[in-house]
């Protein structure tokens, strides 16, 4: 198969992890639409980001378990300068500072609600975006009042 | 009663700004010259070498062996710390403990980079293998700008307030014939400068530079011979929050405040003994950050503090803050200028910005993903 050096250059990749046999049940689980997060089975502490040993009590034994998917935009952003091509595309987008009710925090991106209406504290639910044929992200999404 | 068991007798920095025709080294052996003629100090007498290896510095943690070899300093202690912002103040710290310990009875402490050359734009991402990049969270000013975002929200805090630190320090930059930018700007320009990660603007973010700086650290014994007033340490603190998500309040840097308190522990001052702070202002937003660690005035209270400029400028009613222009407008040295800076109004010869009677000086660095700190107080 050939390609012709002219060709125009590509849509720049989306960043991916580093897949490996720690964290690769967490980028499983979003490409079902399930949040996993590993919780260490000595000291019962849920934890994110994913680690092979547990930050309190140091045990390397874990399991992973879903989580709720639904927490509170703690923080955000909204960036206007490109810093890597597949983002430099995409400018101004917001990236969100998530803390679920679990208590655990990550980084993540809100869709669904344009970047002016974002407010700290609005409640918020994860749901997924097909980044690349391998590669599912969790995002999260406002979570609209409802109605009484 | 303050800690005194050592102090730093001389200073030097390099040329700032874009000085494509130089390296690291070639900067290091600049500012070393500078801090040598400042101190009356003979290179022979520098027993010990304390660096920050510069992001145009491939050897990276390395660093000490490449500036020791190419400086011809054979030391008895050494070593490279890579703690960003952080780093001038650890430097100096753990050159200040070898020196009480008879480790050592000179050490140069050095910072070289050529950022501005390389076209290094500061957009690495944190998270390791689940990298923050996935979601876009790059570079440097997007740390800052979420702790900034979170303030805003708990406080009311203003983007044109920020404006005021960014408009001050330029003011003092005008005074500093060594700072990169010396023109006056407004408030107007600050909100009309272009949104880099907002709720920063371009003008809320801090120069990128090549340049070097020379800190010599010894014993007070030996301070008293040379060629200028030796400045007394008087305190060091260090905090560090190591795990930025599982610290709910990360954001605001609880570590930044315990590095202060343990520096004015240390020295026995608290914040009203203050006389003028240089506080590392990567960000202008840093610097809302540090009035509060350092008790200036009240959490959640710095966005009215700094509004108007008056209590951080030079002659005003308040501390006043990064007398030199700092990161943002004398030039991006990671802070080392902070200390040099410190260095130089305890001494007095300041000039046209010279803080009056400053005899208590405070430092501070923060750096890597805003998870170290270092704090100093320096004194007469």
């Amino acid at each position: 198969m050939s390609t012709s050096t002219n060709a125009p250059p590509a849509d720049p990749q989306p960043i991916k992890p580093a897949i490996s046999e720690i964290n690769k049940p967490f980028w499983d689980g979003c490409r079902a639409h399930k949040l996993m997060a590993q919780r260490c089975t000595h000291c019962q502490e849920p934890r994110y980001p994913v680690a092979a040993v547990c930050p309190n009590c140091l045990s390397t034994g874990y399991e992973w378990r879903e989580l709720s998917g639904r927490g509170e935009l703690f923080s955000y952003i909204i960036v206007h300068r490109g810093y890597h091509p597949y983002w430099a595309q995409r400018v101004p987008y917001n990236v969100a500072f998530i803390e679920l009710e679990e208590g655990l925090r990550m980084f993540s991106n809100i869709v669904g609600t344009p970047n002016e209406e974002l407010r700290v504290g609005q409640k918020v639910k994860v749901a997924y975006e097909e980044r690349s044929a391998d590669l599912v992200v969790p995002v999260f999404e406002v979570v609209k009042e409802a109605l009484d | 009663m303050a800690w005194r068991k050592a102090s730093i007798c001389g200073v030097g920095q390099s040329r700032q700004g874009k000085l494509p025709e130089e390296t690291p080294v070639t900067l290091a052996a600049e500012a070393l010259r500078n801090a040598l003629e400042d101190s009356g100090i003979h290179k022979s007498e520098i027993d010990g070498l304390m660096t920050l290896p510069g992001t145009a510095s491939p050897e990276a943690a390395k660093n000490y062996l490449v500036l020791g070899e190419r400086l011809g300093i054979n030391p008895r202690f050494t070593g490279s710390l890579v703690m960003g912002g952080a780093t001038a103040g650890a430097c100096v710290e753990l050159a200040a403990m070898a020196v009480q310990n008879g480790m050592a009875k000179v050490v140069a402490c050095i910072f070289a980079d050529t950022a501005r050359t390389a076209g290094n734009k500061f957009g690495a991402a944190a998270g390791g293998e689940d990298t923050w990049a996935v979601w876009g969270m790059l570079g440097n000013a997007a740390n800052s700008a979420l702790g900034m975002r979170r303030h805003m929200a708990l406080y009311g805090t203003r983007s044109d307030q920020l404006g005021w630190i960014a408009v001050t320090c330029r003011r003092h930059a005008a005074m500093n014939p060594n700072a990169v930018m010396r023109e006056p700007i407004t408030l107007e320009d600050h909100q009309k400068s272009r949104l880099i990660v907002d709720p920063l603007h371009m003008l809320d973010c801090c120069l990128i530079s090549d340049g070097a700086v020379c800190i010599l650290v010894t014993s007070p014994e030996r301070a008293r011979d040379c060629r200028k007033k030796p400045v007394a340490i008087l305190g060091m603190g260090q905090g560090h929050t190591m795990e930025n998500l599982r610290t709910r309040d990360w954001w605001y840097l609880p570590h930044q405040a315990q590095c202060i308190a343990a520096a004015y522990k240390m020295a026995g001052v608290g914040a009203a003994d203050i006389d003028v702070a240089q506080l590392y202002d990567n960000f202008t937003v840093a610097v809302l950050f540090w009035l509060e660690h350092a008790g200036f005035c009240k959490t959640g209270e710095a966005g009215p503090y700094v509004e108007g400029g008056t209590r951080i400028a030079l002659g005003g009613d308040g501390v006043p803050i990064n007398t030199a222009g700092g990161n943002l407008s004398e030039s991006y040295m990671q802070g080392w200028l902070h200390m040099v800076e410190g260095v130089r109004q305890v001494r007095g010869e300041c000039g046209p910005r010279q803080v009056t009677d400053a005899e208590i000086c405070l430092v501070t660095g923060r750096g890597m993903t805003l998870n170290t700190a270092s704090a100093m107080i320096l004194g007469q």
